[in-house]
């Protein structure tokens, strides 16, 4: 258990601890937190209870905790939405935007971080730039050239779309800094390849940095939807968030949908709650919201 | 010194060698240039393009000049939209400004259960957006099954309209809105204000500085930029909220919450007329562009 009185951090420290309104404004701190929690849990914890109530007891009961806890509801709900098939929808969608996530975001990093060619420096200037440009500001020309070239309804232009992406690129350009340019110019003396120095040198010396983008991009990908809804509406390839967009306006009854805004909310939680130390680390690293 | 050590490598290196590596450097960049081309920079210009043409369906027609601006700004929603932007712009900063920092200062000074708190109120930043606004339009329902009212009953109170009433639709989005990032901003401010040098408190406390004068004096002043910095992004990222109305609202009632960003999905994919839509877009894009310079030009007058 921390002790007050060692505290060493923050603008309130060990010494102010001895007043007595210190130490009640202390506590009063620390209850202000719990509110802040409180809020925060409370609307995820009420949509996780109330996927238990059957349809009566949600409409017209209007209680917080559900009668019983029995999960044939859940079950009953995931076959007749049929959620078994966005499911895996949505895991081919994350597991093709990791690899191009990784990939191309990596070794563009790399170039800009250690190979350095003439204008890249350019290049760098305009994908910070483009953290800048709203990506649904283009998302009309985005949509009608994907139609164009015949990609609508195929999973392609949302891994690819993974592989631009400023913040990731900035994320690893950072990490390749520290690594040391020797190592890189003592592999090209040795006759590696700038693919090879990225594939056999780089990305090991990265476990780090490659677990907080697999695990950003494996939120991003399960939780985008509006360019997921234009590629893949009616298309049968619909992913989780696109199914839940469209559920809204079926004959589903609220139950339902509340279940399968459980259902869709299950996996980021299960991921955060696994990996929260570096999903936390890569904001505080880059100052960015992923 | 380990620069310099790079510096007179590279000069030294000679020049077959300083192409072959320009060459293989930008072979190895042009994938994730095609990519940044098509998803990023591509559809910007193209947005300006396109808002200067007729189109039928996506085929693109001939140059109308100026006219899809002018039937943009004169239909009716237009003056809505462009209104409840900035509303939800204001808003935003009253609601949503503060509470980060706010929670971040507090968030430092507590030593128990810190772990706890920080992950706690980073949470609900993970959960998808989509999700988070179809769940908080059941909190706010107007009937005696929202969270909201089932916790007015407690203390007494009758069931209220929430997200019918025009009057509240605007707050109570933005509400939703800083709830899921409030946390995951609160952790860029705990950065910053875990790199102030603690012995400046320590030396500002033997001087005397009491712990309020030690916030407006150390703490504030030291996470300053970083607070300047969020600023000008959230406004950029709630000026074209697009979401929450779109699955809370569907930007009633009666117009009262419709964003410019919602506007812009209406043209393209309810009514199909791309050239509009991207007109919309462009408005939205300089509108932006003259807020951030007016933003930088106001700091700067201030800093002299």
């Amino acid at each position: 258990m921390v002790r007050l009185s060692e505290k060493n951090s923050g603008i309130i420290r060990q010494f102010d601890i001895k007043r007595r309104n210190v130490k009640i404004g202390y506590y009063f701190l620390f209850l202000v937190s719990c509110i802040m929690v409180f809020i925060a849990l409370i609307p995820i914890i009420w949509i996780l209870l109330s996927g238990f109530k059957t349809l009566n007891e949600f409409v017209n009961e209007s209680t917080f905790l559900p009668k019983s806890y029995d999960i044939k509801n859940f079950i009953k709900t995931w076959q007749l939405l049929k959620f078994g098939k966005y499911y895996l929808n949505s895991f081919y969608s994350v597991i093709g935007s990791v690899f191009f996530a990784v990939i191309c975001n990596g070794l563009l990093a790399y170039d800009i971080s250690k190979i350095k060619p003439f204008g890249s420096k350019l290049i760098f200037a305009l994908i910070m730039w483009s953290l800048m440009i709203p990506s649904t500001t283009s998302i009309v020309p985005l949509f009608v050239n994907i139609n164009k070239i015949g990609l609508q309804g195929t999973f392609i232009p949302l891994w690819l779309s993974m592989g631009a992406n400023a913040f990731y690129v900035i994320l690893y350009k950072n990490f390749f800094d520290s690594i040391p340019q020797s190592l890189v110019e003592a592999a090209r003396l040795d006759g590696c390849s700038e693919l090879g120095i990225f594939f056999k040198i780089i990305l090991p010396l990265s476990a780090s940095i490659n677990t907080v983008v697999v695990i950003y991009a494996i939120n991003a990908a399960w939780s985008d939807f509006l360019l997921p809804y234009l590629v893949l509406n009616n298309s049968g390839y619909e992913t989780v968030m696109v199914r839940l967009f469209q559920f809204r306006t079926s004959i589903a009854t609220d139950v339902d949908i509340i279940r399968a805004i459980v259902f869709s909310i299950i996996p980021p939680i299960i991921l955060f709650g696994l990996f929260q130390k570096y999903i936390m680390e890569g904001i505080t690293q880059t100052g960015i919201k992923g | 010194m380990y620069k310099s050590y790079v510096y007179k490598s590279e000069i030294m290196m000679p020049t077959s060698n300083k192409l072959k590596r320009n060459i293989s450097g930008w072979l190895i960049m042009i994938p994730s240039l095609f990519l940044f081309g098509f998803f990023v920079w591509g559809p910007l210009l193209e947005s300006i393009y396109l808002s200067f043409y007729s189109s039928n369906g996506m085929r693109i027609e001939k140059f109308v000049g100026l006219s899809n601006y002018m039937s943009v700004l004169e239909y009716p929603d237009f003056k809505a939209a462009l209104i409840n932007t900035f509303t939800y712009t204001l808003w935003s900063l009253v609601i949503g400004f503060l509470v980060p920092i706010i929670m971040a200062i507090i968030l430092n000074e507590v030593i128990h259960l810190k772990g706890f708190f920080r992950v706690a109120t980073y949470l609900p930043n993970v959960i998808p957006g989509l999700a988070i606004a179809m769940m908080w339009t059941f909190i706010f329902r107007p009937s005696n099954s929202g969270l909201l009212n089932i916790i007015l009953k407690i203390f007494g109170i009758g069931p209220q309209m929430w997200l019918s009433n025009p009057k509240w639709t605007i707050p109570l989005i933005v509400f939703t809105m800083t709830w899921r990032g409030a946390g995951a901003t609160a952790l860029i401010y705990l950065a910053g204000l875990q790199g102030i040098d603690s012995e400046l408190y320590e030396a500002a406390a033997i001087d005397g500085a009491n712990i309020w004068k030690r916030l407006i004096n150390i703490t504030i002043p030291n996470i300053y930029n970083l607070a300047r910095t969020l600023l000008v992004l959230q406004i950029l990222s709630v000026f074209q909220v697009l979401y929450e109305p779109l699955v809370m609202t569907n930007g009633g009632p009666n117009n009262a919450s419709l964003s410019l960003m919602q506007l812009v999905y209406r043209y393209a994919f309810e009514k199909f007329d791309y050239p509009k839509a991207a007109s919309v877009s462009v408005v939205i894009g300089v509108l932006l562009i003259i807020i951030t310079a007016l933003y930088n030009l106001i700091i700067k007058e201030k800093d002299m």
